[in-house]
């Protein structure tokens, strides 16, 4: 049950927001505890093992992330399109589960509250979420996109950006 | 209010679309969900003036149209996801603003919302299947 809760966290980020308790030093820090304990979960979990795999998901989700994030502020495409692009564009390139963890990376780099550097640790967390969470939410349309707010989320909680 | 109705209207559209384009093509489903963001992206803000939040509306459908064909099985169920996307994203328009993948979030609730009442569905047909 424990392994869920990371694919869990926008939700709960969502339910702090409106309760208006996101932003303080209380939500962040009842966050960020709640990660902590996701992520024990999820690397106890017996289908979890340490493989390249980890690596190469986060610097694919990376890639996603950053180039994204450049086709939407730099060159002023919009968050809509620029991401549509890389995924239309990745999916050319990349075969098979690669091309879903470039997605999951295109949606980190639809965020405008992070910085460039947060925006990078982000975006290799995400491909990290990936490989933790391999057994949540299998099949459900939006799961990339919860990962990718997972990470978003946890990166603003630790950097106190909420 | 009109936003919301024409926003639902344009949700179940492009779902439809989303659908039939997994069921008909031999599209990954990033290619799928990508081309229909793609096309939102580009049309729907020239058309409405409303348009930006119809096509954060259609992209957000579009990831849910990434569903398994497990979770999603016909064109009714995705129209419904549509909707629930719709009304999630005009709600919640003030909740986790900027934060990426909050389209994709909303999907999955969505999508978890009909998943939801299909099993309340199943769990009172059964208890009805008992009782006669």
């Amino acid at each position: 049950m424990w392994h869920h809760i990371l694919i869990c966290l926008p939700i709960l980020g969502a339910i702090l927001d409106v309760a208006g308790v996101l932003s303080s030093q209380m939500g962040r820090v009842l966050f960020l505890v709640v990660f902590i304990a996701g992520l024990i979960g999820a690397i106890r979990h017996a289908s979890f093992k340490f493989s390249p795999d980890l690596v190469r998901s986060a610097v694919l989700s990376l890639i996603g992330a950053v180039l994204t994030f450049i086709l939407s502020t730099k060159l002023k495409l919009g968050v809509v399109v620029a991401s549509a692009l890389v995924g239309l564009v990745g999916a050319q390139v990349f075969k098979g589960r690669d091309q879903l963890v470039l997605y999951l990376g295109v949606f980190v780099g639809m965020g405008s509250v992070l910085s460039f550097t947060s925006l990078i640790v982000a975006g290799l967390l995400g491909g990290l979420f990936f490989e933790l969470t391999g057994e949540s939410w299998v099949g459900v349309g939006g799961r990339l996109g919860t990962l990718a707010a997972a990470s978003v989320l946890v990166v603003l909680a630790a950097i106190g950006g909420v | 209010m009109s936003t919301l109705f024409l926003g639902i209207l344009i949700a179940m559209i492009w779902g439809a679309a989303g659908f039939w384009l997994r069921q008909h093509t031999k599209l990954t489903v990033v290619e799928v969900s990508a081309l229909l963001a793609l096309t939102a992206g580009l049309i729907l803000p020239r058309i409405f003036v409303d348009g930006g939040f119809f096509a954060l509306v259609c992209t957000a459908v579009s990831y849910a149209a990434m569903c398994s064909d497990e979770r999603m099985c016909s064109y009714g169920e995705m129209l419904v996801v549509s909707i629930f996307c719709a009304l999630i994203l005009y709600f919640g328009q003030n909740i986790l603003v900027g934060v990426g993948g909050r389209l994709g979030t909303s999907a999955a609730v969505a999508v978890l919302l009909l998943v939801l009442i299909k099993s309340l569905f199943r769990l009172g047909s059964a208890k009805v299947n008992v009782e006669s």
